[in-house]
């Protein structure tokens, strides 16, 4: 299996589990995309920040939309799945869903970033402290377990 | 882009183009020649995080010289992951109690995050109605020229917008002044605010911005938050000028203020 990592600018570590799943030595990269990052009203100094940081994670960047240049590197690296660390992100969601139609044939794993807190049902989210009040006992303890 | 081909990485030459444009679009250091105080990348998001003192933290992170942490950069972008701060926090106390008040605020990183996902559309609309007494309506959708260009005359807010310019960065309370001067002071709609600051700050996140903004307004919270000279004299250093002839819209006890700014809301709601 060739795997091919998505890296996004919520998930810029080689820490990160995306990395643990994928096979090893699998290529990770980076898509500038300015249109992205204009509608979602990232500034000159935060692109600046994540310029730094990608430079010393030492990945290849690519200049466009991801919806256009993902699904031809996977087919640049003959790569049959891609792996993306999860994001809340509507825009990423949206993007992901795209590539995902425009090659069917390749798996698309969405990877999810270490629990910060382990709930037994999904919190009240209406006020932070009824969240709280459920994810205490748990944030405060190593590894959220 | 021809879509035949496979596409090309940007060449050495153009990451090194690409950070010279950022960086001259985004502005001198605050004092010259130094550093910037967040820069980017996983050794200075580690170096940062050997820095931090949950207790001192959880005494003294109201104020402006506080010992504030400073990662929100680092997390926001996913260069360090909550758990890991968590577990450092927690391996540098004896008793977890001691570094809660640190990892309630990463719990509420957490908890705007999982808004983010299931609510995505509450980040940029009313989720409740604005409990100031005024419809949404009446709220203007731009921000004024004044306050972008920090010379509202209002001698601290324009302090505030000049470091959020100058450094990406403001001090949650700073962040928190400055909001509630937009909404409830000038009667702009939250989203007009929430947009500008995730322009300028470095660890902008549209959920812990947004949100966070909502709550100041009143559309996420019972009621209006809204802040006195008082407050922001108790918080701030020397290098805030607080005087009250440079800040007077703000130099009133918080009953007088609530009549001023929520004339609707009557004296039952003072």
């Amino acid at each position: 299996m060739a795997d091919l990592i998505w890296l996004h600018e919520g998930a810029l570590r080689r820490t990160h589990p995306v990395f643990a799943m994928a096979a090893s030595g699998a290529p990770a990269l980076f898509i500038w995309d300015r249109d992205r990052l204009a509608a979602g009203h990232v500034g000159a100094r935060r692109q600046l920040f994540i310029a730094e940081t990608l430079a010393e994670l030492a990945l290849n960047i690519y200049d466009g939309d991801a919806i256009d240049v993902i699904p031809r590197l996977v087919a640049a690296h003959g790569a049959d799945r891609l792996l993306v660390p999860a994001s809340p992100d509507p825009a990423i969601i949206r993007q992901i869903a795209a590539i995902r139609r425009a090659m069917p044939d390749v798996t698309v794993d969405i990877v999810e970033d270490t629990a910060f807190v382990t709930l037994a049902k999904e919190p009240d989210l209406a006020r932070f402290f009824r969240y709280w009040n459920k994810a205490r006992k748990s944030a405060l303890r190593p590894h959220g377990v | 882009m021809d879509n035949q081909s496979p596409p090309s990485a940007l060449t050495a030459d153009d990451r090194n183009d690409l950070m010279g444009e950022l960086a001259a679009r985004s502005g001198p250091a605050p004092d010259g020649a130094a550093p910037r105080p967040m820069p980017g990348g996983r050794a200075a998001a580690e170096a940062a995080l050997a820095a931090i003192d949950p207790v001192a933290y959880g005494a003294s992170r109201n104020h402006l010289d506080g010992a504030v942490t400073r990662l929100s950069p680092y997390l926001r972008h996913g260069i360090l992951s909550l758990d890991e701060v968590r577990n450092h926090a927690l391996a540098s106390v004896e008793d977890p109690r001691k570094a809660e008040k640190f990892i309630q605020e990463l719990a509420w990183r957490d908890y705007w995050q999982r808004i983010y996902l299931a609510y995505p559309d509450r980040i940029w609309s009313d989720v409740e109605v604005y409990k100031t007494g005024f419809e949404a309506s009446e709220y203007d959708t731009d921000l004024p020229t004044d306050i972008v260009e920090a010379r509202t005359g209002v001698a601290c807010i324009d302090q505030f917008t000049t470091m959020l310019y100058e450094t990406g960065y403001l001090h949650n309370h700073a962040r928190m002044y400055l909001a509630a001067y937009v909404v409830h002071w000038r009667r702009v709609r939250w989203q007009a605010g929430a947009a500008w600051f995730l322009e300028h700050l470095i660890d902008a996140d549209p959920a812990s911005n947004n949100l966070s903004w909502q709550w100041v307004a009143s559309t996420f919270s019972k009621k209006p938050y809204i802040f006195n000279l008082d407050n922001v004299a108790k918080y701030t250093g020397h290098d805030i000028n607080t005087r009250m002839s440079d800040n007077r819209v703000l130099a009133y006890s918080y009953e007088r203020l609530t009549e001023l700014l929520f004339p609707n809301l009557g004296p039952a709601h003072g």
